[in-house]
């Protein structure tokens, strides 16, 4: 049992990484709950104790399953919950003002618009005017 | 029941401001009077642990063990306070320049309760659930503005500490498979029986995630592209407030329960320690725009903590304990006057720099004193001699960066026109520094209550 559980959870976090990596927004939210999941999966497998069902009136015999960490999950699983709405509606608004949900783009994106704040104050002494030429065409 | 008190006062609010309009000037007040009385709540708290050493309180009177407890002792509320006063300050000055958006009182009210909670839970579970809150609540603050760098700068704050957490519930868990508890004084006492390999396990488990709240060295690669793309109040909440959360696990999880592997990672701690205090300064020289400077200076102030931390002792402790208290309020001061463009807001920017880099007068001295006397005790000659030098450099780099990044910006800058909203935040700034100063010139309430958390580590609680 604790090999199975030990192994679901690698798999999940291994996934949930690997998604984690990507360059699109919408894999590192699924990445991120992919993680979360195997946390979750994590903390019923620590469990001290496995057995019957916890419930009052407990049984006379035998060994009761431990109920703080289903206690703890339930918890975790309503933080994951909050969470990945609030990841998703993050990168929705992310969308709509960007257009794309590619790291990449969003990093370009970036740059150009730290360029133009340079070019603006023209503050920056180290800027001479063949690079400002050069920053100019890059941002068009 | 007066622990309780301001948790309560915070979340109530919360909840209540939550579904009014924070854009009304009146509902912004509301959510300032809150904050006001939460903090003289913690106050009244304080002042009891003060006199009478630590509160505790089980909640819904189980039986010890079973519920879970409360607890406040001398390191939880100076750490609370300090994270009180810098959101009561960083909300002031939003509040006057006028608020933008309709939930930012109620997040501000969360992300205190949160950190309150965090400070004064005595159950290690407990603590993982106000932590989140508190992240929850500033993922929400980082895109304030809702200008496109900020949702980006939200976007990275969020998944990168999203993972922290993740990393952080796994420790907790393991903490508890290995103790078969929850509650911090108990773990703490069963520690010493646990095999060494699982308590490493999670031990580096909650470093990692704790670094990754503080920005320390090899996890700092979120922080300036935070830093520098949210609103100045927000970033002098993170980086003030929020940040602190990283300091004091360290201190409570490393020092209180873990201690043992605390001493055997202490060379880790002190080399990234030593390679943030460089890094840091070395790249704040390097940036122009102020909150750029002050992003990686805040890299590099964290290493400071580390080598506190690693030294140990009550010495160590004290120095992290004191130094974390004013880094806070460095970073809120510079977040916060570093946003205004006039001749007063140079003026409290300058106190800011100097307590950086802690030349006398100003309070970061007695931060950077402690932490080079820790130094100082260190094991060892060498060692010793080292780290010293490293405090010495770094104070240098951040006089060298602080100065730099003051001449460019408050020398070169055209006058802004001033309205009257910047007048109210200048003013609020330049409070915030003469609080700075005076806390400097009179530092003896900090040092005592510093002195007296870094006790708690002295005497192993049964």
């Amino acid at each position: 049992m604790t090999l199975v559980m030990s192994l679901a959870v690698a798999v999940l976090v291994g996934t949930g990484s690997y998604l984690l990596l990507k360059h699109d927004l919408v894999r590192v939210v699924i990445g991120m709950l992919l993680i979360s999941n195997g946390a979750n999966l994590f903390i019923m497998a620590a469990g001290l104790s496995r057995g019957a069902a916890p419930i009052y009136p407990l049984p006379e015999s035998g060994v009761i399953a431990d109920p703080l960490v289903q206690a703890m999950t339930l918890t975790a699983i309503v933080i994951t919950f909050g969470v990945a709405a609030l990841l998703l509606s993050l990168i929705y608004r992310v969308y709509l003002a960007h257009a794309t949900l590619d790291t990449d783009s969003l990093a370009e994106a970036e740059e150009a618009e730290e360029l133009l704040a340079e070019l603006e104050t023209g503050t920056d002494d180290a800027i001479d005017d063949g690079e400002i030429l050069a920053r100019e065409s890059h941002v068009a | 029941m007066i622990l309780i008190a301001p948790l309560a006062i915070f979340w109530i609010a919360a909840l209540g401001l939550a579904l009014a309009n924070g854009r009304r000037r009146d509902i912004g007040m509301l959510g300032l009077g809150a904050l006001t009385a939460g903090f003289a709540a913690m106050t009244r708290v304080t002042l009891e642990v003060a006199a009478n050493g630590p509160l505790e309180m089980v909640a819904g009177n189980w039986p010890g063990g079973v519920g879970i407890t409360l607890r406040a002792d001398a390191l939880g509320v100076a750490f609370a306070m300090t994270a009180i006063a810098v959101l009561l300050v960083a909300y002031g000055f939003e509040l006057a320049g006028g608020i933008e958006s309709r939930t930012f009182p109620a997040l501000t009210l969360f992300l205190a309760t949160g950190l309150t909670g965090v400070f004064i839970t005595g159950d290690a579970f407990n603590f993982y659930v106000f932590f989140e809150i508190s992240m929850v609540s500033s993922y929400v603050l980082t895109a304030y503005g809702e200008e496109r760098r900020q949702l980006r700068a939200a976007v990275i704050f969020a998944v990168v500490n999203l993972l922290g957490s993740v990393l952080f519930l796994f420790g907790i868990v393991s903490l508890y498979h290995t103790t078969g508890t929850l509650d911090m004084v108990s773990i703490a006492a069963r520690m010493p029986i646990v095999e060494e390999n699982p308590a490493i396990v999670a031990g580096t488990l909650l470093f990692v995630a704790l670094g990754v709240k503080l920005g320390i060295f090899p996890f700092h690669f979120w922080l300036p592209a935070v830093y520098t793309g949210v609103h100045s109040s927000v970033a002098a909440m993170l980086s003030g407030a929020l940040a602190m959360i990283g300091a004091y696990g360290l201190l409570r999880i490393g020092a209180g329960m873990l201690p043992r592997e605390l001493a055997l990672s202490a060379p880790v701690l002190i080399a990234l320690g030593v390679a943030s205090i460089l890094y840091g300064g070395l790249l704040s020289i390097s940036r122009h725009d102020p909150s750029a400077v002050v992003a990686y200076s805040a890299i590099g102030q964290v290493g400071y903590i580390l080598i506190a931390v690693a030294i140990g002792g009550v010495v160590g402790y004290g120095a992290a304990i004191l130094f974390t208290i004013w880094n806070s309020m460095n970073k809120t001061l510079l977040f916060l006057s570093g946003g205004l463009l006039n001749r007063y807001a140079g003026i409290a920017y300058a106190i800011g720099g100097l307590s950086v880099a802690g030349i006398p007068p100003v309070g970061g001295f007695w931060g950077k004193t402690a932490v080079l006397r820790a130094t100082l005790i260190a094991d060892g000659h060498v060692a010793r001699a080292f780290l010293a030098a490293v405090v010495v450099i770094g104070g240098g780099l951040s006089l060298l960066y602080m100065f730099q990044s003051y001449g460019r910006t408050y020398w070169s800058a055209p006058e802004a026109s001033a309205t009257g909203s910047v007048w109210a935040r200048t003013g609020i700034v330049l409070v915030a520094a003469a609080l700075v100063v005076a806390l400097g010139a009179w530092p003896e309430p900090l040092l005592a209550l510093s002195d007296q958390a870094a006790l708690i580590f002295e005497a192993p609680t049964p």
